[in-house]
């Protein structure tokens, strides 16, 4: 489990020496690339305790579904509405339903386990 | 998690995990990097300005509008300082016009003769000759004429000086010395001797010129007039009193 971790590291430290500052009007394409990496890091997850994990499959849902979401709020930007909101919301949906996959798997293998 | 027995699937199981590893390595990257760079922007807004950033958008709106609205009224500023310019740079001409008429007018009223003057000068008294008349000569080689007087002025003229009078009456462009019967006449004034003749200019120039031999003064002694010439340094030389009415005469076309 190291690896996740240097990532992790990798991307914090990253944050720490570029100050990088975003410009007001990318706030939303922030929130959804956050929202696009905690999905998928959840879908990884998911997918690793379900033995279905497909790296393929991963890096394109990642890529996919950020690029999506970006675009979406794109659109939003154009039109003036807030349209990046069904993506929030569509991510936080999933992310919600993972949390409660890997939960309830995690749960049930512990209590086998236990018995 | 590798459970299976034989060595193959161990290996396989190992790479799969270290690939599953780098795979969710990367989305956690991107999710450290995003949120410490959005958690120090908002600190930084929040520091630096105290004002959470989802009110930020509206309070740009507000501040994009209102330098619109200053940039409008700078415009109408600017309008109005030009035409302030203007205006005060026509309002100064005006003065500058009125000024140099001003002064013109004194110039023109002095020389017209409308101004009571003083200055260093001289004055000539003139006067009836005391001799009695010879037996069976004309009295009137004994009494001065209109002439004489005349003379005198023509001469102060001559000889620079820059305002005259006689007994108090301003010589001017339309003054006349003449006589009725046995008075003179100046600017409609008639008068009696003593004639005094009151000048301004310099007092050297003008009592050099007076003096010189065969000048009027000179000619009026030889006859016996009491002449007296006084240089004084102080000369005060009275208004013309007189009107001056162009009836007949207008402004010619060229100046």
């Amino acid at each position: 489990m190291w690896l996740p971790a240097v990532g992790l590291i990798l991307g914090v430290a990253l944050g720490f020496l570029f100050s990088v500052e975003i410009p007001l009007g990318y706030v939303k394409y922030t929130a959804i690339m956050i929202l696009a990496a905690i999905d998928t890091i959840l879908g990884g997850l998911r997918a690793q305790v379900e033995h279905r994990f497909d790296l393929t499959i991963f890096l394109s849902g990642f890529v996919v579904n950020a690029a999506f979401a970006a675009l979406l709020a794109g659109i939003g930007d154009l039109l003036g509405l807030d349209i990046y909101l069904g993506a929030v919301i569509a991510f936080s949906i999933r992310i919600f339903d993972n949390v409660g996959f890997i939960r309830r798997d995690v749960l049930m293998r512990y209590l086998k386990s236990g018995r | 998690m590798a459970e299976a027995g034989s060595r193959g699937p161990t290996i396989e199981a190992s790479r799969r995990s270290i690939r599953w590893q780098a795979a969710l390595a990367v989305p956690l990257a991107v999710a450290g990097f995003l949120v410490v760079t959005q958690a120090r922007t908002e600190l930084l807004i929040k520091r630096t300005l105290r004002i959470p950033s989802s009110q930020l958008e509206e309070l740009a709106f507000a501040l994009r509008e209102q330098e619109r609205h200053r940039g409008a009224l700078e415009g109408q500023v600017a309008v109005l300082r030009s035409r302030l310019a203007d205006y005060e740079r026509a309002a100064a001409e005006g003065r500058t016009a009125v000024a140099r008429m001003n002064r013109e007018m004194q110039d023109l009223r002095a020389l017209a003769g409308l101004t009571a003057l003083e200055g260093p000068g001289l004055t000539v008294t003139l006067n009836d000759s005391t001799r009695p008349p010879l037996p069976g000569e004309d009295p009137n080689k004994t009494i001065l004429h209109y002439s004489d007087i005349a003379a005198v002025v023509s001469e102060l003229w001559a000889a620079g000086a820059e305002a005259v009078t006689v007994n108090g009456e301003r010589i001017v462009s339309t003054t006349g010395i003449t006589c009725v019967g046995t008075t003179i006449l100046c600017n409609t004034k008639r008068m009696a001797p003593p004639y005094v003749v009151a000048a301004i200019g310099d007092p050297a120039a003008l009592q050099d010129y007076l003096r010189r031999p065969g000048g009027a003064l000179d000619q009026l002694a030889s006859f016996d007039f009491p002449v007296r010439l006084s240089v004084a340094p102080r000369v005060e030389i009275a208004p013309y009193r007189g009107t001056f009415r162009f009836e007949y005469a207008g402004s010619g076309a060229k100046e």
